[in-house]
C-alpha cells in the first residue's frame, strides 16, 4: 500500500514507494520503548504514531548520521537503510495517535495556548498542531519529551534539521517553555490529513 | 593577536546577526520562510517545497521527461545521491558533490558502466559549497570553510577536515554557501541575508572571498540577497552571478536576477531596490533604484536560479561556446510554478543577452516537481552533468548531430 501524496497544498509525494507493512515488521524492536503501534507510555519517550512520514524518516536519518545524539537510539539507527527508514516512517504515519497520559497543569495550559500562535508554531505545525511533511505532530505528545526538546532547541543543544526550530525557540523564556509544553500535551491528537 | 581579533570579530558577528532590523509589524519572529509576509497574504497556502529525506530509486526518475533542444539527450548518470547539489572535479577524475539539508559530501567514481557513490562526510552544517585545487577539497558550510587534503587517494578513509576560515555568521537562513575558485586563485562564496526582507548587518547580503590559506578575507559585492551560483566568463574572467530575490511581494514581482560584477564594491540593491527598478515597500523609502547596479537579466519571479556555468566544451554546437547555463531550482512562493528549468544566457556585445530555455520537463502532470535542477558542471568530453537535489540524481546531457 503506497503512502499517497499528502493533500495539503504544496505538499509532495513520498520520494519512494515505502511499505508500511514491511515497516510494521521492522518496527518490532522499537515496540519496547515506543509501543507496538507507536503510542509510547514511558514518560520522556516520544510517541511516533501519526507522525508525518517525512518527519520520522528525517529523524532516523539524523540518528544514523550522528546529527541527533541519543545513546538509546543510536544502536537502533546505525544499520538502517534508506528503505528501512522509509518503511518505518510509513508504518508509524499510518498509526492512530493517542493522547499521552501526562498530568498537565490547567493554568499552564491556558497560558500556553496563545504562545503557540504568538511564536508561530501553527505556521509550520498547522493550526491543530498535527504537523505535516517534515514537521512533527505535537498535539498530545508526552509532556516530559516536549519539555526536553523545547529546552534543547532554546539552548541550542537539540539537533535542528535546518535551523528553523532553534530560531523559533530562542525567544522563549523558561516559563514559556513550560506553558507551551503543557498546552501541547493537553491537546487531543488527530492524524495529519491524507 | 590575530586570534584575539578573530574572537572579537566572531562575537560581533554573532551579536550583529541578532540585531538586524525587521519590518515593524513583526512581534515574535515567524519562521524564516514566512517573514515579511504581508497581512493580506496571511492565509496563503504557499510554503517551501518539503525536502524528501531519501533520494528517488532509479526506476522512479523519469529522465525521458527532460525536454532538450534537438540533438541533445539526457541520461541518468548517478542516482542515490541524496540531495545532490554543487559539483567539482578532482584532478584524478573524481566528482565531488555537495548537499544542503541532508549534510553529506559525496565522492563519485566513474567506473565506466556505472558510478560508485561514496559519502566522504556526513552530519555537516548544510555543506553546499565544494571546490577543488591542488589535491585538496574545500567544503563550505554555513559557519566555516574546511579542507580535506589528498582526498582523492583516500576516498574510502577520508582525511580529517581542517578549518580554512570560520569567522563567519552562523545564521541558518541563506547561510548555506556556493564556493568556487576565482581566476585570481581566491575562494569566493556568498553570505546571504539572514531573512527574507530586512536591513541586513554589514556582514551579510554579499559575495565575499578569502585566500585558500584563510587569510585576506574581503567583501566583493554588496546588496546581494542570496547568491548560490556564480562563474567567471572564460574570456573576460569577469564574475557573473545568480541571485534569489525576496518573497511575499506578489506572484510576479520581484524577478530573480542574473548579474555582472566586473569590479569589487558594487551594490546590487538589496534590501532597498529589487530587480533594478522596484523600491522595497518598507525599506525603499529615501532611496532610488538608480543608486544600485541593475540586473543584466531579470530571470523571472521566484525561479530560484542556482548554478551558473559558462560552457567551454566542443561537444555542443559552436554557438554554445561561452554560453552560461543557469539551473533554476524552481519556485515555492508562486501559485503557478516558475523555474524548474535550465536556462541559457548568450552574452552579446552591444546588445541585450539572449535568455532561452535549455532543459525543462521537471514538473509532473499535476504541476508538482519530480525533480529540481540545481547545478551543472562540464565533463572532459564536453557533455554536461546536471544535479537534481530533489530526486537525488545527476543527469548527463550529451549532443549528437
Amino acid at each position: 500500500m503506497l503512502l499517497g501524496a499528502l493533500l495539503a497544498t504544496g505538499s509532495a509525494a513520498v520520494a519512494s514507494a515505502a511499505d508500511p507493512e514491511a515497516g510494521r515488521r521492522k518496527a518490532a524492536p522499537c515496540a519496547a520503548c515506543h509501543g507496538p503501534d507507536g503510542n509510547a507510555t514511558i514518560p520522556g519517550t516520544p510517541s511516533l504514531a501519526g507522525q508525518p512520514a517525512y518527519f520520522t524518516h528525517w529523524q532516523l536519518l539524523k540518528y544514523r548520521d550522528g546529527r541527533r545524539q541519543d545513546a538509546q537510539m543510536a544502536p537502533f539507527a546505525v544499520n538502517l537503510t534508506d528503505e528501512d527508514m522509509g518503511d518505518l516512517a510509513a508504518f508509524y504515519a499510518a498509526q492512530a495517535p493517542r493522547q499521552r497520559a501526562s498530568v498537565v497543569d490547567t493554568a499552564r495550559v491556558t497560558a500556553g495556548e496563545p504562545l503557540a500562535k504568538q511564536h508561530h508554531c501553527t505556521s509550520c505545525h498547522t493550526p491543530a498542531l498535527t504537523g505535516q511533511n517534515q514537521v512533527p505532530l505535537l498535539a498530545g505528545q508526552d509532556l516530559a519529551y516536549l519539555q526536553k526538546l523545547l529546552r534543547g532547541f532554546r539552548d541550542g543543544t537539540a539537533s535542528d534539521l535546518d535551523g528553523t526550530m532553534t530560531m523559533a525557540a530562542r525567544p522563549l523564556t523558561p516559563e514559556d517553555v513550560e506553558n507551551l509544553a503543557h498546552y501541547l500535551a493537553s491537546l487531543t491528537p488527530t492524524p495529519p490529513p491524507r | 593577536m590575530r586570534r584575539n581579533v578573530a574572537i572579537v570579530l566572531t562575537a560581533l558577528l554573532l551579536g550583529a546577526s541578532a540585531l538586524w532590523l525587521m519590518p515593524a509589524s513583526a512581534q515574535q519572529a515567524p519562521p524564516a520562510w514566512k517573514q515579511g509576509q504581508p497581512a493580506d497574504l496571511a492565509n496563503s497556502p504557499l510554503a517551501p517545497v518539503p525536502q524528501p529525506p531519501a533520494p528517488k530509486a532509479p526506476g522512479e526518475i523519469p529522465v525521458d521527461k527532460i525536454k532538450l533542444p534537438a540533438g541533445f539527450k539526457a541520461s541518468l548518470w548517478a542516482s542515490g545521491v541524496n540531495n545532490a547539489r554543487a559539483m567539482t572535479w578532482g584532478d584524478k577524475g573524481t566528482l565531488f558533490v555537495s548537499s544542503r539539508v541532508v549534510g553529506n559530501v559525496y565522492a563519485i567514481v566513474d567506473k565506466g558502466n556505472m558510478r560508485e557513490v561514496k559519502t566522504i562526510a556526513k552530519g555537516l552544517n548544510q555543506p553546499n559549497g565544494v571546490a577543488f585545487r591542488n589535491g585538496t577539497l574545500y567544503i563550505a558550510e554555513i559557519h566555516r570553510i574546511t579542507k580535506m587534503e589528498g582526498i582523492e587517494d583516500k576516498l574510502d578513509s577520508p582525511p580529517a577536515m581542517t578549518v580554512v576560515y570560520d569567522t563567519l555568521p552562523k545564521d541558518a537562513p541563506h547561510g548555506w554557501k556556493y564556493l568556487a575558485f576565482g581566476p585570481d586563485g581566491k575562494l569566493y562564496f556568498n553570505i546571504g541575508a539572514p531573512c527574507n526582507i530586512c536591513i541586513p548587518p554589514d556582514t551579510h547580503a554579499n559575495i565575499s572571498r578569502v585566500n585558500p590559506d584563510g587569510t585576506g578575507f574581503e567583501y566583493w559585492a554588496f546588496g546581494v540577497r542570496n547568491s548560490v551560483g556564480f562563474d567567471w566568463h572564460p574570456v573576460t574572467k569577469e564574475l557573473y552571478f545568480a541571485t534569489h530575490a525576496r518573497d511575499w511581494m506578489g506572484e510576479d514581482v520581484p524577478s530573480d536576477r542574473f548579474d555582472h560584477a566586473p569590479t569589487k564594491g558594487l551594490h546590487f540593491g538589496f534590501p532597498y531596490c529589487h530587480q533594478g527598478d522596484i523600491l522595497d515597500p518598507e525599506f525603499g523609502k529615501g532611496h532610488s533604484c538608480g543608486e544600485f547596479a541593475a540586473p543584466l537579466i531579470k530571470t523571472g519571479p521566484h525561479v530560484a536560479g542556482n548554478g551558473v556555468m559558462f560552457y567551454t566544451g566542443s561537444m555542443f554546437p559552436a554557438e554554445y561556446k561561452n554560453r552560461a547555463f543557469l539551473a533554476q531550482r524552481g519556485s515555492w512562493n508562486r501559485t503557478q510554478k516558475s523555474g524548474y528549468k535550465v536556462m541559457m544566457v548568450t552574452l552579446r556585445s552591444g546588445d541585450v543577452p539572449k535568455y532561452e530555455t535549455f532543459a525543462e520537463g521537471f514538473l509532473d502532470g499535476g504541476g508538482q516537481p519530480w525533480g529540481r535542477p540545481v547545478y551543472t558542471t562540464q565533463m572532459k568530453d564536453g557533455s554536461i552533468l546536471l544535479a537534481d537535489d530533489y530526486a537525488g540524481a545527476i543527469y548527463r546531457i550529451t549532443y549528437q548531430k
